[in-house]
């Protein structure tokens, strides 16, 4: 998947699960997820769940951390760098 | 400590000051006693005792040379890490007060605390440096705690002897006036605590600690220094594996946790997503605490029958960190209630009153009063607190001195043990300039539970979820900022005017934008 796909993914994601599709377009690649808590704990294993399930990327726990879940650049670049594994 | 600046009374320097009853001399006697124990894993690396005690004096110095000593409060703004650790021990070490605040704190927020606490220095991570020096100037020294800016080399060693009532470190927790509250803890209060829970559980040097909770929520005390006391090990999981429950599990698993402790929705989003009864409990784990909110019978019976660990759930207010506690016996798996708050600890004396402030009586309902060596010194930049500390929480009296919690007595709330004061959030939104009034209430429970709010915005406005979180950013912490928004016409409200809550949280429950404009 290229990063430009994952990032439109996950921007899709984002806005209808946390933010009710952020009716006035706010989210961008560079909003800070984990600062303004769009991204709070239960969201981010909500996240990690649907990027097993629909990329099939399973994120390591080394990897989960706040530099890399910064905002949706950083997680898509994080996820681009992974090798898929299983691709079911 | 200068007394013009806070009202709290932690200022009796002529008490005999001594090392053994202060929380940093634990490091240091672990680190004379098991230099190359381990004493501290987390994200950014690993720590043997004898590393940590070096490195806190490394930063002990660095911070002394900013003019940090006796008395003095030193913020500290940084992800949970070994760099977390040995900046407290280091602030510890001068005779200060360390002030814990979560990475994710917002810069505007951390020079909020920082200057409300008058702090004389600032410990970050060295991206932090920038944003913290514009928020706050030349009026503190900042300090970049990275563990590899601390050098290798023998420093001078700090070891600055405190008075028992002299503060160890600040908590501060939601206002409902929305103004943080900074809970002033003294070396008494903690060790008190500390203490207790290591002759209780029996800590020993092979022990190996879980460190779940947030630094700045009063669980991480327990862990982290209940670890030291014995020589132990304490195991830093990180804010964003904190609710990824099949990870934690593995974690609980791969490093071989023998005492863990968290708030008990975790506990459960373990066992219904993680996967945790899937496998035989590790014969290492022999204790499992809880806290910070009721565990519903259920999920403690299918514990219980998965692990033979004793399983203990401990009650207190960040005012009294810990003040009873409860040890489940096979009698309470089949009571309808949840777990009750049990029994006075930590030398504290409790009881429960009804509102005429008469003693409440075997069966009946009172608010729970605590007095003894855990209770606060006081709200920082407040009157000092002296005598019984009242809780604010409902319970019931059983038989032999135990407590069943009932509820609260405000709108105080908890969310996955967090404790909020929905008053604190409305004022924050209120101040939102599209908003012209708001209310907030929490639905669903345990783990999923949330905080929505109902947003009346100003005429022809319509503030979205992410900007009134951004907004909301700007002052509140990340668990107090609201999950929902719903935009409605007007408030509902009861005959006496108040908002009418029962009504909204009934209305919530859907991520709905209804737009009125």
């Amino acid at each position: 998947m290229s990063q430009d796909l994952v990032t439109d993914r996950l921007i899709d994601f984002i806005r209808e699960r946390f933010l009710a599709g952020d009716p006035n377009g706010e989210l961008t690649v560079e909003t800070p997820l984990l600062e303004w808590g769009v991204l709070d704990s239960l969201n981010t294993a909500v996240l990690l769940t649907h990027i097993r399930d629909e990329m099939g990327i399973t994120i390591s726990p080394v990897h989960i951390n706040g530099r890399n879940f910064a905002t949706v650049a950083s997680i898509a670049a994080l996820i681009t760098s992974i090798p898929v594994v299983s691709a079911s | 400590m200068n007394t013009a600046e806070s009202g709290v009374a932690v200022a009796d320097l002529a008490a005999v000051p001594s090392r053994s009853g202060s929380l940093h001399r634990l490091v240091r006697q672990a680190a004379d006693r098991y230099p190359d124990r381990p004493a501290v894993t987390a994200p950014d690396g690993a720590l043997s005792y004898a590393e940590l005690d070096r490195r806190a004096d490394a930063l002990a110095g660095q911070l002394a040379g900013l003019g940090v000593g006796r008395g003095d409060r030193v913020v500290i703004w940084t992800e949970k890490s070994c760099a977390a650790i040995v900046a407290m021990q280091a602030v510890l070490r001068l005779g200060a007060a360390y002030v814990p605040l979560d990475g994710a704190t917002p810069v505007a927020r951390a020079g909020l605390v920082a200057r409300n606490c008058a702090a004389r220095a600032v410990c970050v991570p060295t991206e932090r440096l920038a944003p913290i020096t514009a928020e706050l100037g030349g009026t503190v020294g900042y300090v970049d705690i990275e563990l590899d800016a601390l050098g290798a080399g023998e420093p001078d060693r700090y070891d600055q002897p405190v008075g028992p009532d002299e503060l160890a470190y600040i908590l501060y927790t939601s206002g409902s006036t929305g103004v943080p509250k900074g809970v002033c803890i003294t070396h008494r209060n903690a060790r008190s605590f500390v203490d207790w829970a290591v002759a209780e559980l029996d800590v020993r040097p092979d022990d190996r600690l879980a460190n779940h909770a947030p630094l700045t929520f009063d669980l991480s005390v327990l862990d982290i220094y209940a670890a030291f006391a014995a020589g132990a090990s304490v195991h830093l999981v990180s804010k964003e594996l904190a609710y990824a429950p099949t990870q934690l599990v593995e974690f609980l698993r791969s490093q071989r946790i023998s005492i863990w402790y968290s708030v008990p929705s975790v506990l459960t989003l373990m066992m219904r997503s993680g996967g945790l009864l899937d496998e035989p409990a590790p014969d290492v784990l022999r204790v499992v605490l809880f806290a910070g909110e009721p565990f519903p019978i259920p999920h403690v019976r299918r514990l219980a029958r998965w692990t033979s660990a004793r399983l203990l759930n401990l009650y207190g207010p960040t005012e009294t960190n810990v003040c009873t506690y409860h040890e489940v016996q096979p009698a309470d798996l089949t009571r309808d209630r949840p777990v009750p708050i049990g029994r006075a600890s930590c030398g504290d004396v409790v009881w429960a009153v009804r509102p005429d402030g008469s003693r409440a009586e075997l069966g009946e309902e009172g608010e729970l009063l605590v007095d003894g060596p855990t209770v606060m010194a006081g709200y920082w930049g407040r009157e000092p607190h002296r005598g019984t500390y009242p809780t604010g929480d409902v319970v019931r009296v059983l038989a032999d001195g135990a407590y069943d919690y009932v509820g609260r007595r405000d709108h105080m709330v908890k969310v996955r043990g967090h404790r909020i004061e929905l008053g604190e959030i409305e004022a924050t939104l209120n101040a939102h300039p599209d908003v012209h009034d708001a209310a907030v209430v929490v639905t669903g429970d345990g783990m999923y539970a949330n905080l929505e709010a109902f947003v009346v915005p100003v005429e022809g406005r319509s503030p979205g979820v992410l900007g009134l979180k951004r907004h909301s950013a700007q002052s509140l912490p990340t668990y107090m900022i609201v999950d929902r928004v719903h935009l409605v016409p007007e408030l509902p409200r009861t005959r006496n005017g108040k908002v009418d809550r029962a009504k909204l949280a009934a209305l919530g429950g859907e991520p709905v934008m209804q737009n009125v404009s």
